[in-house]
Order: C-alpha cells, then sequence, then structure tokens
C-alpha cells in the first residue's frame, strides 16, 4: 500500500476551497429550518386545527425517510411543478434556469425543519410550567410569556441538540455532490479522479470534516456557558 | 408525472428491501460488538486503548457517513494488498456492512456508555451493601437498569442508520436504491421512483418506530408502574 | 373588593371545589386554611384564572369573570389586577433579581426601563435585597427567592397577592424571614388572600380567617372567633391534630387551640 502524503496536503488545500458552499448548504437551511420549527411547534402546541395533522405527518415523513429523498424529490419534483405553472399562467420562466443550489437548500431546510421542531418542542417542554405561570400570573399574554419567558430557556436547554443538529446537517450536506454540488465532498471526488489518488483525496476530506466537527464541538462547549450562566450559581 | 408508474415500481423496488435489511442487520450487529467492548474499554479506562478508542469515536463522530464510506471502499483494500489479499473484487456490501457497522459501533459505544454512567451511583453502593461482588452488580443491577436508559437512543441510532444506507448506492451496491437508479436509466421516470423509495423507507421506519415503542414499554414496566403509582 | 361566586372545579369527574362564596374587602388579609386535598390551592388559582373554573365567577373591583365565557382578554384584564407568590417561588431563572421585580413592571405595565428600575429597587428595599438585585434566582437562598417572589408580585401594586403556600417548600430556618417580610407587607393595608400551614402566622397575620375541607368552606370568620371558638366538628378537629402533630408548640399556638 502506498500512501501519497505530499497529495494529501495538496488536497487539503484544494478541498479546503469548497468550504463556503459547505457553509452555505449547512447554515441556510439550519436557518430556515429554525423558523419553520418554531412554526411547527406552535402549530403542535396549540393543535390548530386543520394544521395540527399536516404538522405531525410532515414532522413522521421527513425524519422518517433519508434527507437523500428529500433532495431528489425537490430535485426532480419541483421543476415539474415550475413549468406546469408556467404553462398555465403563460409565465417566460423555465426551471431550467434555477439553480440546482436552491432545490438542495429547499430540500434541506424543510429536513431541518422537522428535525428543529422537535428539538424546539423538547426545550420548550422541559421548561418548567412554573415558568409559564409566573409570567400569566403577572399580566402576561400567552405570546409575552413564551417569547420572554418559555422561549430563551427552552433554546438554552437545547443547545446540546443544536450543536448536534448542527453538525448532523454539516455531514449531510455532503449528500448534495450527488446532484453535482461542489461543496467539501463534490470537490473531493474532482480532485480524486483527476489525479486518480482517491484514498487521499477522501483523507483530506475527513480531516476537514473532522477538524470542522471538532471546533463546533468547542464553540458550543464555550456558548453553553455564557448561555446558561444563570444555571451554574457563583459568581457572575 | 404519473401517479399510477408508482403501482409498477413498487413491487420492483421492495424486492431489493432485503438488501437494505441485510445491510442494516449486518451493521447493527457489528455495531453491537465493537459498541460493548469500546464501551468496556472507555468506562474502565484501559491504558493506551482508552486514548485509542476515544480518538475512533470523535472520528467517526466527526465525518460524514459518505466519506466514511469511500474511506472504506478505496483504504480497505489498499490495506489488505499488504498481508496479500486482493479485495479489488470483493463484493461492494462487504466494504458497506463494515462502514455502517463501524460507525453504528462509535455510536453504541456512546450510548452505552452514557447509559451505564447515567444510573445512579446509589444503585452500586446498593448492591455493595447487600454484598454483590462487582461482576454481580455490574449484571444484576447495573445492566438491565442501563438496557432502559440506552434504548430509546438505541432505536433512534438504529433508524438513523437505515436511512443512512441510502447512500450505499455510491459505492455501487444494488440495494433499493442502486436498483431504482438502474430503473431511472431505463424508465426515464426518476420522480416516481423516488417517490416509491420514499414511501417503503417511510413504511419501514413507522414498523421500526412501533416494534422499538413497543419493547420499550415491556423494558420499562417497573418505570412506568411507578409513574402509575404518583 | 374582591368576591367569589359560586366557585366550582372538577378535574374529570373529580369535584375540587363546590361552589365557593367568599367576599374579601380592601386591605384585608385573609388566610385560607385546611388539611391537604381540601382544595385551598386551587381556589386561589381560579381566583386568577390559573384554573378555569368551571362554574362561578371571579369579581374585582369593576370588573367580572364568569367560567364559562370569560374571554382571553377579560382573564388578562383580571390577571392585571392581581399578583401571585407561588410555593416553588418560580422565579424567571433566566433573569436577574431585579430583572425578575421589573419583567412585569416594563412588559404588562409598560413603563419605561428606568422607571422599572428605580421601582424595582425601591420594592427590593422592601423586602431586603437590594445588594443581590444582579444575582441569578439559583444564587439565592429559598428564603430569599421567595422574597424576590414577593417583590415581583408586589411591584405591580395589584388590587390583591394570591400567596400560595409560600413557605411550604422552604427549609424551616429560613421561614422566619418570608413570614416577616409577608407581615411587615399586611402592616401596609395591601390585600391578601394567604394559602398556608402556618397556623400560628395566619392567626397572627389575618384580618379573616377561611377554613376549607373536601372542596368546601366548613367555617369562616375572625381569627379571634376560629381559634378560640370554632364551632365545626371539622375545624376542631383539625386543629387538634395540627396541635398533635406539632408536638412541641410555640408557645402562643398551644395557648390558642
Amino acid at each position: 500500500m502506498q500512501i501519497d502524503i505530499p497529495f494529501i496536503f495538496m488536497a487539503l488545500i484544494e478541498i479546503f476551497k469548497a468550504l463556503p458552499l459547505t457553509i452555505i448548504i449547512t447554515l441556510v437551511p439550519l436557518i430556515i429550518g429554525f423558523l419553520i420549527g418554531i412554526g411547527i411547534t406552535i402549530i403542535r402546541i396549540r393543535k390548530v386545527k386543520g394544521l395540527y395533522s399536516l404538522a405531525n405527518f410532515y414532522v413522521s415523513f421527513l425524519r422518517g425517510t433519508p434527507a437523500l429523498m428529500h433532495i431528489m424529490l425537490i430535485y426532480l419534483g419541483f421543476p415539474l411543478l415550475i413549468d406546469k405553472l408556467a404553462v398555465t399562467f403563460r409565465w417566460t420562466f423555465q426551471s431550467t434556469s434555477i439553480p440546482i443550489l436552491l432545490f438542495v437548500l429547499m430540500a434541506l431546510s424543510l429536513t431541518a425543519g422537522a428535525y428543529m421542531s422537535e428539538i424546539i418542542r423538547a426545550g420548550i417542554l422541559a421548561v418548567d410550567q412554573g415558568q409559564l405561570e409566573a409570567a400569566e400570573s403577572i399580566g402576561m399574554t400567552n405570546f409575552q410569556a413564551m417569547r420572554r419567558i418559555v422561549f430563551p430557556q427552552a433554546i438554552a436547554i437545547s443547545l446540546p441538540n443544536l450543536c448536534n443538529i448542527f453538525i448532523g446537517f454539516l455531514h449531510t450536506s455532503s449528500i448534495a455532490f450527488i446532484v453535482s454540488q461542489k461543496e467539501l465532498t463534490g470537490a473531493t471526488n474532482i480532485v480524486a479522479s483527476n489525479n486518480l489518488k482517491f484514498l487521499e483525496a477522501y483523507i483530506a476530506a475527513a480531516l476537514i470534516y473532522w477538524g470542522l466537527t471538532i471546533i463546533s464541538e468547542k464553540v458550543t462547549a464555550l456558548l453553553e456557558k455564557r448561555v446558561t450562566v444563570y444555571n451554574r450559581g457563583g459568581v457572575i | 408525472m404519473d401517479i399510477t408508474l408508482i403501482f409498477d415500481f413498487f413491487p420492483k423496488l421492495i424486492s431489493y428491501l432485503h438488501i437494505t435489511l441485510l445491510i442494516l442487520v449486518a451493521a447493527v450487529a457489528i455495531g453491537l460488538v465493537i459498541g460493548v467492548v469500546i464501551a468496556l474499554i472507555r468506562i474502565y479506562k484501559v491504558p493506551v486503548l482508552n486514548r485509542l478508542a476515544f480518538i475512533y469515536i470523535s472520528f467517526m463522530r466527526g465525518t460524514p457517513i459518505l466519506i466514511q464510506l469511500f474511506l472504506i471502499y478505496f483504504g480497505l483494500p489498499a490495506l489488505l494488498t499488504l498481508v496479500h489479499i486482493d479485495a479489488s473484487r470483493a463484493n461492494p456490501l462487504l466494504f458497506v456492512a463494515i462502514t455502517y457497522g463501524l460507525s453504528c459501533g462509535a455510536s453504541f459505544a456512546e450510548i452505552i456508555r452514557g447509559a451505564i454512567n447515567g444510573v445512579e451511583k446509589g444503585q452500586a453502593e446498593a448492591a455493595y451493601s447487600i454484598g454483590m461482588n462487582e461482576k454481580q452488580m455490574m449484571v444484576r443491577v447495573i445492566l438491565p437498569q442501563a438496557l432502559v436508559i440506552a434504548f430509546p437512543n438505541f432505536a433512534n441510532s438504529v433508524i438513523g442508520s437505515l436511512k443512512d444506507t441510502s447512500l450505499a448506492f455510491t459505492i455501487g451496491v444494488m440495494d433499493m436504491v442502486g436498483r431504482g437508479n438502474t430503473l431511472i436509466a431505463t424508465s426515464l421516470h426518476a420522480l416516481e421512483i423516488y417517490l416509491t423509495l420514499s414511501m417503503i423507507y417511510y413504511g419501514v421506519v413507522i414498523c421500526l418506530e412501533k416494534g422499538f415503542s413497543l419493547s420499550e414499554k415491556k423494558l420499562q414496566r417497573f418505570e412506568g408502574s411507578l409513574s402509575a403509582e404518583k | 373588593m374582591i368576591q367569589l361566586r359560586n366557585i366550582q372545579k372538577s378535574f374529570g369527574n373529580q369535584p375540587v371545589l363546590k361552589g365557593i362564596d367568599l367576599t374579601v374587602k380592601k386591605g384585608e388579609v385573609v388566610s385560607i386554611l385546611g388539611p391537604s386535598g381540601s382544595g385551598k390551592t386551587t381556589l386561589l388559582r381560579c381566583i386568577n384564572f390559573l384554573e378555569r373554573p368551571t362554574e362561578g365567577e371571579v369579581m374585582i373591583d369593576d370588573i367580572t369573570v364568569s367560567s364559562q365565557k370569560g374571554s382571553k382578554k377579560e382573564i388578562l384584564t383580571l390577571r392585571k389586577k392581581t399578583a401571585m407568590v407561588f410555593q416553588q417561588y418560580n422565579l424567571f431563572r433566566h433573569k436577574t433579581v431585579i430583572e425578575n421585580v421589573m419583567e412585569g413592571l416594563i412588559v404588562v405595565q409598560k413603563n419605561s426601563k428606568e422607571t422599572a428600575r428605580k421601582l424595582a429597587m425601591e420594592v427590593l428595599e422592601k423586602v431586603g435585597l437590594t445588594e443581590k438585585a444582579n444575582a441569578y434566582p439559583v444564587q439565592l437562598s429559598g428564603g430569599q427567592q421567595q422574597r424576590v417572589g414577593i417583590a415581583r408580585a408586589l411591584a405591580l401594586n395589584p388590587e390583591v397577592i394570591l400567596l400560595d403556600e409560600p413557605t411550604s417548600a422552604l427549609d424551616p430556618e429560613l421561614v422566619g424571614e418570608v413570614l416577616e417580610v409577608i407581615k411587615r407587607i399586611a402592616e401596609e393595608g395591601i390585600t391578601m388572600i394567604i394559602v398556608t400551614h402556618e397556623v400560628s402566622f395566619a392567626k397572627d397575620v389575618s384580618d379573616y380567617i377561611v377554613f376549607m375541607d373536601q372542596g368546601e368552606i366548613v367555617e369562616e370568620g375572625t381569627p379571634t372567633v376560629i381559634f378560640n371558638n370554632p364551632k365545626e366538628e371539622r375545624t376542631k378537629r383539625f386543629f387538634k391534630r395540627i396541635n398533635r402533630e406539632a408536638g412541641i408548640l410555640e408557645s402562643n399556638l398551644s395557648s390558642v387551640i
């Protein structure tokens, strides 16, 4: 077995250039997913008529199927929908002019929404019921109480889960290479096949993902210390 | 889009479900063995091995399954040439099973360790206080309780692995997704095929969830009766 | 003036309150006594609709909220006229002591931050916690936390403060400081309804005593009447049991019963 170590370094540098796209494919879905998650959580906690079952199905289906399916379904299905609408409304717009990245972001946002809603809900349920009661007892509306008292505590409680989902999506973003996105994994494939050094290229990619994961964990640990200052007692 | 095609594709694709399940079962079996060993190494802090176990877990947690898959696919044959075994023509299923087994092993190890540490300290003390030795304490008192703590995470991890198997086709495994891709090449109905695949995955996940939650209830009967008394 | 009319509450088929009528005059301190499970806490929580009564209505000043028809808006108005002190303190965990007190002043009463801070400091002064203003609740003892809970309620200057077993969760040595604060507030003429197990304290601080058992008011009256001369058998039995359980009684209590 021969491993071309200098090539690993070269590959590292080459692949690393694709980091911005990986960050985009990781963060954009998480941010949109967070908003979707809040919406879904409100629907599920308030048991909004009509939407409740729909929200439950959304969460269950998206969590019950691989992210690859979400990407492929949106990537294949959304253009059909757009083209059909374009014909009906006589748009001159064509689905082929939409960059594939957009489909990836849409699909993964939906995925993230499902997972986020579970995290947010668990966080909210973990906040002591007495907190809500105390807020309402001083005359806050339910919305004010949720926004000012329950939600901030729920997010602090959820921080470890939010870190996990970030790392999860950092890794999930690698699937995007299947629809030819040149993020870290896509770039690795190109470097590997251009030089016919597959093992070296994937070692380099692994090192990058590993490094990013470790950094994310360290950052979370720091955040956790800051956010939950009120939980630690001791000196502020 | 032609929804009726789903009925055509469904039998064709589900006939490959057993490959997907085979990968899952192999991965869970390998993962359990690795997981128990690694967990013990970490709990008893075996010198050197503990350090290696830590790096192994950190690496598996730190890299996407896709990258792990490629690393094993290209790396294992290269390693084996050192001992003069030619693995370049081995069934890709083998590489998939090993990769997912290693991945499961890392998560199971953490789940088991967390669960054992999660059992209340007083339980061990109580076991010692009635004269049990360390092994009896572990087997009779700690492990049964740890199993209950570990189970939901274990179930989640297995379901996660099932979903991860959807990526096995990238190294040429003929599972459901692999078969789907060959169907796409001949039928040009990719959307219907992915819809069908999603439905099958969803169905399997629902079944697994039901099965797990039933087993969980059985496992937790002592917890349950406790909360019922309240 | 606060008036409760025919308050009933059931959990499932289980009736917890069987039609309670009670009038509390302005400036009055009313203590609700009774064995556990008698429905005292539920009654208190019905006053600010943390529990919605199954039947009956709550009247505070000019507004009346009925169990069935009470709209969200009416309930909110009701809650703005009341404040509550909880058994488990329920201080906002992610806010400092002064922020806990300011929260209602800013969000509900729409004061500016500066005004709220000034008012909050004044109230913290009353409960003797100005030096802890910037601490988080977890950094305080139970007694201190409950004093903040009282300050949070007091700051809103409500028509009535509802106190739900304010000392039950406290270690015995911390009970005194909280009772002392409550007593001081009572002397300022603030209307209070207190659910408590501290019989001697109730006798000391209250203008009026209500004795509840099994979801109904068994007997009510001034402390002198209820403690010295209870008419009902259940009331007598309750005090006798308290007496026995207490073992070594404080001298003033044993002289009463």
